[in-house]
């Protein structure tokens, strides 16, 4: 666009200053906190000290385990629900889309309150199974991973489904009919067509679910409290309760990693599968 | 463009110009560091009526006790903040790093006003009580009988009971009145929390805010819960049969207190500050709007308001407090304790 590059470089440079300056510099600060001695020098004992903490290896492990397994029923949801809306009207498409994007637009601390309506002992999820008479007494849904897992679920559904949507709207429309007149069953027309042809919505789908359902912190305060500890509210208690910022900046510091763990690894994935047919 | 700067200019000038005479009567500037509760009544009841009287300036901190002791600690050299109202506990543990100093009681007129426990809670003159809660425990009188501590562990009960979790003002004195109703109180709280983590799966949650407690009520998730004083008005208006309960070990319960900082060059302005604030006018007028206990005996409250409080010489004298001392030596190992029997 630019004959000259160093215009380009020229005009990019206020947003770069910006964001080195209120960005950059504050995060490589606080993350060097994790690794300093007060006395000076550097060192990972706060690393080593926060894994071998036995409440944190189960607070680490949770946090990875809800994140994976929020991620995985998003896009299988995800994908119904993408396909379902893609092949509508235009019309009806885009209202459609509409109501996905909705609940965005609804703070998060709202849409968390309703679940601790919806989810008490006395709310309709309760009612309901006790009418079915699928259980007895009331379960006890809030308070626990359950509770979280749906909170975190309904929270970052919507960005799964839209990616989705627009990767199946890039997908060739003869795709799917050809796999079919040559022979492929519908777990054969997803598993060797759809997925390779959409990985790219899959990969920003699924970063921007898990990278979410990691860092959320009103859902699980809400819904597990710190009888269901995750890290981000291990972090809010450990700035706000013990004052222990070195142990902040560690939690934030995994969290950071465990985000572009996840980008990394779904990518890698997607072009994994690629290589595998490239060969074959 | 150059006209509306030169006008907002000469406006700015102007504006400064008008203000300079009476910015110089406001030379004095006390700033004081508050918890950010119920700021629009004590602006109204304290700080504005004082700045009147003392024809000064009043800065107001705000924040959790957590983060304003971390500022304090951090301007330790060239303190900003003349005075602190604090916990207990916490007045115990900036003493013991070095940044409040001993209150000269002499120039606090009021000072002989206090309840006894209040004059100087930590016994080493460096706090004086402003307001003191119970805590005891609310409970549905149609779903449950409590007349221990002990009883909200009991089996048909610990699965509708709310615990406040060990981080909390209301969590170590629960934890401490449990032991009590156990018979094995000793300063580590190893058998409450013991005891806590043994009924963990039952206990509906481990309450950080005790505003959520309400809606768990009206909700009947929960039928119980250890809660402070000054949070129980709005569970009788629920319109469920709510009971304060007085266990047969007492009732717990906390006191805020007022310091003054180490260095602080506004000293007498400070004290009179303090003064003000434990006089019985103010103290009446922010018991009547249900804010603060008073810590001053001369203060009358109606039967409808005290009810809401923590009120007179005989609620005073039989609250059973957590010597700041034993607090401040076992809290990191409290909540080690606790992460390990209950955390996870």
């Amino acid at each position: 666009m630019f004959q000259n590059r160093a215009e380009a470089l020229a005009l990019a440079l206020p947003a770069a200053i910006f964001a080195a300056a209120v960005f950059l510099v504050p995060v490589v600060i606080l993350l060097s906190d994790g690794f300093r001695v007060p006395t000076g020098g550097w060192t990972i004992s706060a690393y080593t000290d926060f894994f071998s903490n036995s409440l944190n290896q189960t607070v680490f492990l949770r946090t990875l385990r809800l994140g994976a397994l929020v991620t995985i029923a998003s896009a299988a949801i995800g994908y119904a629900a993408a396909f379902a809306i893609v092949s509508l009207e235009p019309g009806a498409k885009g209202k459609v889309t509409g109501l996905v994007v909705l609940p965005l637009m609804i703070s998060p601390v709202a849409r968390t309150y309703a679940w601790i309506v919806i989810l008490g002992r006395t709310g309709i999820v309760n009612q309901a199974f006790q009418a079915l008479g699928i259980t007895e007494a009331p379960l006890r849904i809030l308070f626990s991973e359950t509770a979280i897992f749906i909170g975190l679920l309904q929270l970052f559904l919507p960005l799964m489904i839209i990616s989705l949507i627009s990767a199946l709207e890039n997908m060739p429309k003869d795709a799917i009919p050809a796999a079919r007149v040559l022979g492929a069953n519908w777990f054969q027309v997803f598993w060797k067509v759809v997925l390779p042809l959409t990985k790219e919505g899959l990969v920003i789908g699924g970063t921007l679910v898990f990278t979410g359902s990691l860092t959320a912190y009103i859902t699980p305060a809400i819904l597990g409290g710190s009888k269901v500890l995750m890290l981000e509210t291990l972090l809010y208690q450990q700035v706000a309760v013990s004052n222990n910022f070195v142990a902040a900046s560690v939690i934030a510091f995994i969290l950071i990693v465990m985000s572009f763990a996840a980008n990394i690894l779904l990518k890698r994935v997607a072009t994994a599968r690629n290589k595998q047919r490239s060969q074959a | 463009m150059n006209k509306v700067i030169l006008a907002s200019g000469t406006a700015l000038m102007l504006a400064m110009g008008v203000a300079q005479t009476p910015a110089l009567a406001q030379e004095k500037t006390l700033t004081i560091s508050v918890y950010a509760l119920a700021q629009d009544e004590y602006k109204q009841i304290v700080y504005d009526p004082f700045q009147k009287i003392c024809g000064c300036k009043l800065v107001v901190e705000t924040g959790n006790s957590v983060e304003r002791l971390a500022k304090m600690e951090a301007n330790k050299a060239n303190p900003v903040v003349d005075m602190a109202v604090i916990s207990m506990a916490d007045a115990l543990a900036a003493s013991r790093a070095g940044l409040t100093d001993k209150i000269d009681t002499s120039k606090l007129a009021n000072f002989s006003k206090l309840y006894d426990v209040a004059k100087d809670p930590n016994g080493d003159g460096m706090s004086v009580g402003y307001t003191f809660y119970a805590t005891s425990i609310a409970y549905r009188s149609d779903k449950m009988k409590i007349d221990s501590w002990a009883d909200l562990l009991k089996p048909e009960y610990a699965s509708h009971v709310a615990w406040p979790n060990v981080t909390t003002n209301q969590g170590p004195p629960a934890l401490y009145m449990l032991g009590l109703a156990l018979a094995k109180d000793t300063p580590d709280l190893k058998a409450p929390i013991e005891a806590v983590g043994a009924k963990k799966g039952e206990i509906v949650t481990f309450y950080e805010k005790s505003s959520q407690l309400v809606q768990l009520m009206q909700q009947e998730e929960i039928w119980a819960a250890p809660i402070g004083r000054f949070t129980w008005a709005p569970f009788t208006k629920l319109g469920f049969p709510i009971a304060w309960a007085t266990p047969k070990e007492g009732q717990t319960g906390g006191m805020n207190v007022m310091t003054v900082t180490k260095g602080s060059k506004n000293r007498d302005l400070a004290l009179q500050f303090m003064d003000f604030w434990l006089s019985t006018e103010v103290q009446t007028k922010l018991a009547e709007k249900l804010i603060d206990s008073p810590s001053n005996k001369d203060v009358k409250l109606p039967e409808a308001i005290a009810n809401n409080l923590t009120y007179g010489e005989e609620t005073a004298k039989s609250l059973k407090l957590i010597p700041s001392a034993v607090a401040l030596d076992n809290r990191a190992g409290w909540i080690k304790t606790w992460n390990e029997k209950v955390g996870q």
